[in-house]
């Protein structure tokens, strides 16, 4: 499914190029989870990142990246938007900062569907004869409905100060849809986009997704803004999913939701996860193969029963080490001065 | 996030309401008298006394009506006027700043970037005044000497023939060109809309510039957020990123400051309005201060003030229908109900009588200051280390007093003293004498972070630029003596009266550059001309260049001192301290700043250049606390202040040793932006007539001198002076606007 093949990458800046990625080689399977494990700052999130390409311009990429047989190393802008959402979804660590804070989740999940998944609205819409969007579609933007309302505010008023009622109508009737349009449109039918956008988040088990569809994501809770965030990396229909720690921002027993979750999708879809995480628990729980990365290098890969029973690497070893277990057996902290001899 | 937009929020809402309801209050009251036409002269006096007794101004009270026009109806034609302007230049500003700024934000240090900065700087370094005349030379001279036909109302806002004589429309709303349209005649809506198109755009421009800059910062904020990734690796592409995610959320940030906008355009209005004889409110506001007619000022100073605050409140409105995460249920205190209640207590009052009203307003002002003094010693005795703020404040006057009344230098050379000699105690000592290696090392972190700051300096051609403006400038000032002997008889080479004992005044004289052999054979000729009444300009921009290091200099000083003591302050401690403080900024900041300068200089009949640094003291310092203070109560809630509380460090060594050096890059910043900005202040004072003396040599009134004569084609005697305004406020600001970048961590790499 996705291939890594020695895959380097540096940061130009001002002390010089800083490596980030230092040869790394990864082989991911359909319908795998595989799980990427490592400390803070050893290029986890680099790495999947690169293959999206969502890096800042001073990085610099060498090596090869194979999605389905396809060098994507080389692609263009226009493929790479075709991919991601289309082919990979990934999801990210703090979901409410991943999240648009002015878009509701409708119209963050619209988006994508519009992008990646247009023939099969209009399908749907002809299908059961709906609107393919609803009609006004200007409402995904707060700025831009204030600006209609100021206008329409200020040409009613300038035609009233002019005594020309008349030409004030109009506008007074956008206001008034505009007012009461909750109410004017009790009876209108969803549109398809709306029952897509209702479907992808029944998918990730939310309650009451019509409900969610309309609110914004500080008013969501954090195991539904994640539930949202996957639900969104899905919409597109992507064979495989990138989950950048997702786990890590939300506490025990929600954690545990997500990563149920996560299974269930895979199993469903039969895709591919890449699952970052520093957390060997979570690792033992949900992955098949695991990579462990250090320093920018892939240190050891293995079977998940492998690598807990049969670590080869010493790094590997101190990582096992440092899982803090009941009783008084003191912590072990991984010297990393031997691992690096 | 949520919490910093609470506390906006809060600060612009909340504390912004109490003073609402005394202006209004004052506002209405004043405009329902005057069309009753009852003498109620008590009143406005009493109230406007509430305004100007925080500004800790002394006036004598003792004034004749000299208006002799009905000042509601005068107010009401005159600021439909304005307002007609005002709307134009903001929708135009508008409409060209937000897309320049999102432009610039996504080619962020490339060449359009720079340029675009380069032209939004511009856009506030250059006079607003000079622009105006330059625009007004180009209009009404250059342009028809090439093309003949070419004819172009320089003045006025309509044509008194056509609009009044032979051909008379209705004018129901006082807006001509809604008026135009609503007669349906094409020749008053072309006649009405040429008279407007220069003073709009000059308007426009210098209120654009802070847009496109504001809009370029919280863009380039934005672009940095999580919701940005996500959004791309949705398969955006970078167009819909920008305007679909990015623009949205960059605007909420810029639309609080527009109210802050729409007080810039009041301000400028006062200019524009009287280069272009504009019928409006900013005109008739300088004709009165010129004829000192102190009902009138003050009437225009709460005018302003009370649009500045329907401005605010309808910017904070719309700021919670921007952003969905704010609730537009402020929550306010006990404090701020009880100071409601009582303000419309009072209003109720005065509207029965005025007598009682005088009363009830002193017994409420004594009240207040007797429970923030009562609540200021109840904390001290509860706390007694807290002793030291009273010696600070005491400490902090007496440096004041100090900075103007001359020590300034002495100042400045103890406190470099004092640092050398602490420098010199710390550094390490090895075998009783001083080794150049260990001084290396002491400071090798230092120099290290300088080499860093100079190629990153080397590295932004525009920081280059501001920094060999700024240098070049200051030489000038430095280099005077050299660069423009004064005459040999002359008493006080700033006197540019007293010049011509050495150069034969000789009016309008053009300018002759570098080859100024003397047309008499004895003197040599004006390298930049001269003025109307013969004045050197090259030796008034050159001298000039004095009094706008030394005003600027002392006003920043100062300014920055008080706001670093009083922000530091009141923004750590926070609660009734910092409502008191915010309260009074509150009451400043409300009032267009120079409105407000020209306000204090009319009503004290005192035109020195000591009354003008006074002045520009008075308006400046409360924009400088805010952001102080802003900055101050963002540091306090951070981990490292809690963990210095907690190792038990005293609040005193806490803001002094932890607050304020982390608020000095924002510190540096203001006080280098500002010192451009206290020179453009300065000028537009001197421009109006009140520039310390009628011959100072003072960049500002030197373009006054040639204002008159535009017709005449004399450009260079309001060209240079100009010029060399904006290139020293430019200086300022591009140095300003580079040292931000680099002294912000987060913007390395």
């Amino acid at each position: 499914m996705l291939e890594i093949d020695n895959l380097f990458l540096k940061f130009n800046t001002y002390d010089g190029a800083v490596k980030a990625l230092d040869g790394v080689n990864l082989k991911i399977k359909k319908g795998e989870i595989f799980g990427l494990v490592g400390e803070t700052g050893s290029g986890k999130s680099v790495t999947c990142y690169s293959v999206l390409k969502l890096l800042p311009r001073s990085a610099e990429i060498d090596g090869n990246i194979i999605l389905n047989g396809e060098d994507i190393t080389e692609a263009s802008e226009e493929r790479m938007r075709e991919i991601r959402g289309g082919e990979v979804g990934i999801i990210f660590q703090d979901p409410l900062s991943a999240l648009n804070p002015v878009m509701t989740v409708n119209e963050q999940i619209g988006e994508i569907l519009v992008l990646h998944q247009n023939e099969v609205i209009n399908d749907l819409a002809s299908e059961k004869e709906i609107p393919v969007y609803k009609s006004e579609r200007w409402k995904a933007s707060p700025g831009v409905e204030f600006t209609i309302i100021a206008f329409c505010i200020s040409f009613i008023s300038l035609f009233v100060m002019l005594g020309q009622w008349t030409f004030a109508l109009p506008f007074l009737f956008v206001i008034i849809n505009m007012f009461f349009r909750d109410y004017l449109q009790r009876n209108n039918p969803a549109s398809a986009l709306d029952l897509m956008v209702i479907e992808a988040l029944s998918r990730v088990k939310l309650p009451n997704p019509e409900q969610i569809a309309n609110s914004y994501p500080h008013e969501l809770s954090g195991g539904m803004q994640q539930r949202v965030m996957i639900a969104m990396a899905l919409a597109g229909k992507a064979k495989m999913l990138i989950a950048d720690e997702p786990t890590t921002a939300l506490d025990v027993t929600i954690q545990a939701q997500i990563l149920q979750l996560i299974k269930d999708i895979q199993k469903e879809e039969n895709m591919s996860v890449l699952l970052i995480t520093h957390d060997l628990g979570v690792v033992a729980e949900t992955c098949e193969r695991v990579a462990v990365m250090y320093k920018g290098k892939i240190v050891e890969e293995a079977t998940v029963d492998e690598i807990f029973t049969n670590p080869k690497n010493e790094y590997t070893k101190g990582l096992l080490g440092a899982i803090p277990k009941g009783g008084k057996e003191r912590l072990k902290v991984p010297n990393l001065k031997e691992v690096e001899a | 996030m949520l919490g910093v937009t609470l506390i906006t929020f809060y600060l612009s809402y909340g504390m912004g309401d109490p003073l609402a309801a005394h202006v209004t209050e004052r506002t209405t009251d004043e405009q329902y008298e005057m069309l009753a036409e009852k003498h109620g002269i008590n009143e406005p006096i009493y109230i406007q006394y509430f305004t100007y007794l925080r500004g800790v101004i002394t006036f004598d009270w003792g004034y004749s009506e000299v208006l002799n026009e009905d000042v509601s109806d005068a107010l009401r034609y005159r600021f439909a006027a304005t307002l007609e302007l005002s709307i134009l230049a903001f929708i135009v500003a508008v409409a060209t700043a937000i897309p320049l700024g999102i432009f610039s934000s996504i080619r962020q240090n490339r060449w359009e970037d720079h340029s675009i900065r380069l032209f939004a700087l511009a856009g506030s370094a250059i006079p607003i005044f000079w622009f105006a005349l330059v625009l007004q030379y180009l209009f009404a001279v250059t342009i028809p000497a090439y093309i003949p036909d070419f004819n172009w109302e320089i003045t006025g806002r309509s044509d008194p023939i056509l609009w009044e004589v032979t051909d008379q429309i209705d004018t129901p709303t006082d807006f001509l060109l809604v008026d135009s349209i609503a007669a349906g005649s094409w020749i008053h809506f072309k006649d009405a809309l040429k008279h407007m198109i220069l003073p709009a755009t000059v308007l426009a421009y210098s209120s654009m510039a802070t847009i496109i800059r504001l809009m370029r910062g919280n863009m380039l904020d934005v672009l940095g957020q999580d919701y940005i990734r996500t959004a791309k690796s949705k398969g955006l592409s970078e167009n819909q990123i920008t305007y679909k995610h990015g623009a949205p959320n960059a605007m909420i940030p810029t639309v609080t400051l527009l109210g802050m906008g729409f007080a810039g355009l009041i301000n400028g209005s006062v200019l524009t309005e009287t280069i272009f004889t504009w019928p409006g409110l900013g005109a008739w506001a300088i004709t009165a201060m010129r004829s000192l007619d102190i009902s009138a000022i003050l009437a225009y100073t709460l005018f302003s003030a009370f649009l500045y605050i329907i401005a605010n409140l309808v910017v904070d409105i719309l700021y919670a229908f921007l952003d969905p995460r704010v609730e537009l249920s402020g929550h306010s205190s006990l404090a701020e109900i009880v100071i409601v209640a009582l303000s419309i207590l009072l209003l109720i009052t005065t509207y029965f009588s005025a007598d009682y009203a005088v009363i009830l307003g002193i017994l409420i002002v004594l009240s207040l200051a007797l429970f923030s003094v009562y609540s200021i010693g109840i904390r001290l005795w509860n706390n007694p280390d807290d002793t030291w703020i009273i010696f600070l404040f005491t400490g902090t006057l007496f440096v004041i007093w100090s900075i103007l009344s001359g020590f300034f230098m002495t100042i400045i050379f103890v406190s470099i003293f004092i640092y050398l000699f602490n420098l010199l105690l710390k550094l390490p000592v090895v075998s009783q004498r001083w080794v150049w290696e260990d001084i290396k090392n002491h400071f090798a972190p230092k120099f290290d972070e300088f080499k860093r700051t100079l190629y990153q300096i080397k590295k932004n051609p525009l920081t280059m630029l501001g920094l060999f403006l700024v240098l070049s400038l200051i030489s000038v000032a430095f280099f005077a003596p050299w660069l423009a002997p004064p005459s040999e008889t002359q008493r006080d080479p700033m006197r540019m009266e007293e010049h011509f004992a050495f150069n034969q005044p000789r009016n309008f004289q053009p300018p002759c550059y570098f080859s100024c052999t003397a047309d008499s054979g004895e003197v040599d000729g004006y390298i930049l001309g001269s003025t109307d009444r013969g004045y050197d300009i090259y030796y008034g921009i050159v001298w000039g260049s004095r009094t706008s290091l030394d005003v600027a200099v002392k006003v920043v000083f100062t300014g920055t001192f008080i706001a670093v003591v009083i922000g530091a302050v009141s923004g750590y401690y926070g609660g009734r301290v910092d409502d008191i403080v915010m309260r009074i900024t509150d009451v400043f900041i409300a009032i267009p700043g120079l409105v407000l300068a020209l306000a204090i200089i009319a009503v004290t009949e005192d035109t020195s250049i000591e009354m003008l640094m006074y002045a520009l003291i008075i308006v400046g310092w409360p924009g400088f606390t805010r952001i102080i203070r802003a900055e101050a109560l963002r540091i306090r809630k951070l981990p490292y202040i809690e963990a210095a509380k907690a190792s038990g460090a005293s609040d005193f060594r806490i803001i002094f040793k932890h607050v304020i050096p982390n608020c000095i890059t924002s510190i540096i910043v203001i006080a280098t932006m500002d010192m451009g900005g206290i020179v453009l202040s300065l000028a537009a004072l001197g421009f109006l007539g009140f520039g310390g003396g009628p011959d100072l040599a003072e960049w500002g009134k030197l373009v006054s001198f040639g204002q008159d004569n535009i017709l005449l084609g004399q450009w260079w005697s309001f060209f240079f002076p100009g010029l060399v305004i904006a290139l020293w406020a430019l200086g300022f600001y591009l140095l300003g606007d580079g040292i931000r970048d680099i002294l912000d961590p987060k913007q390395r790499n």
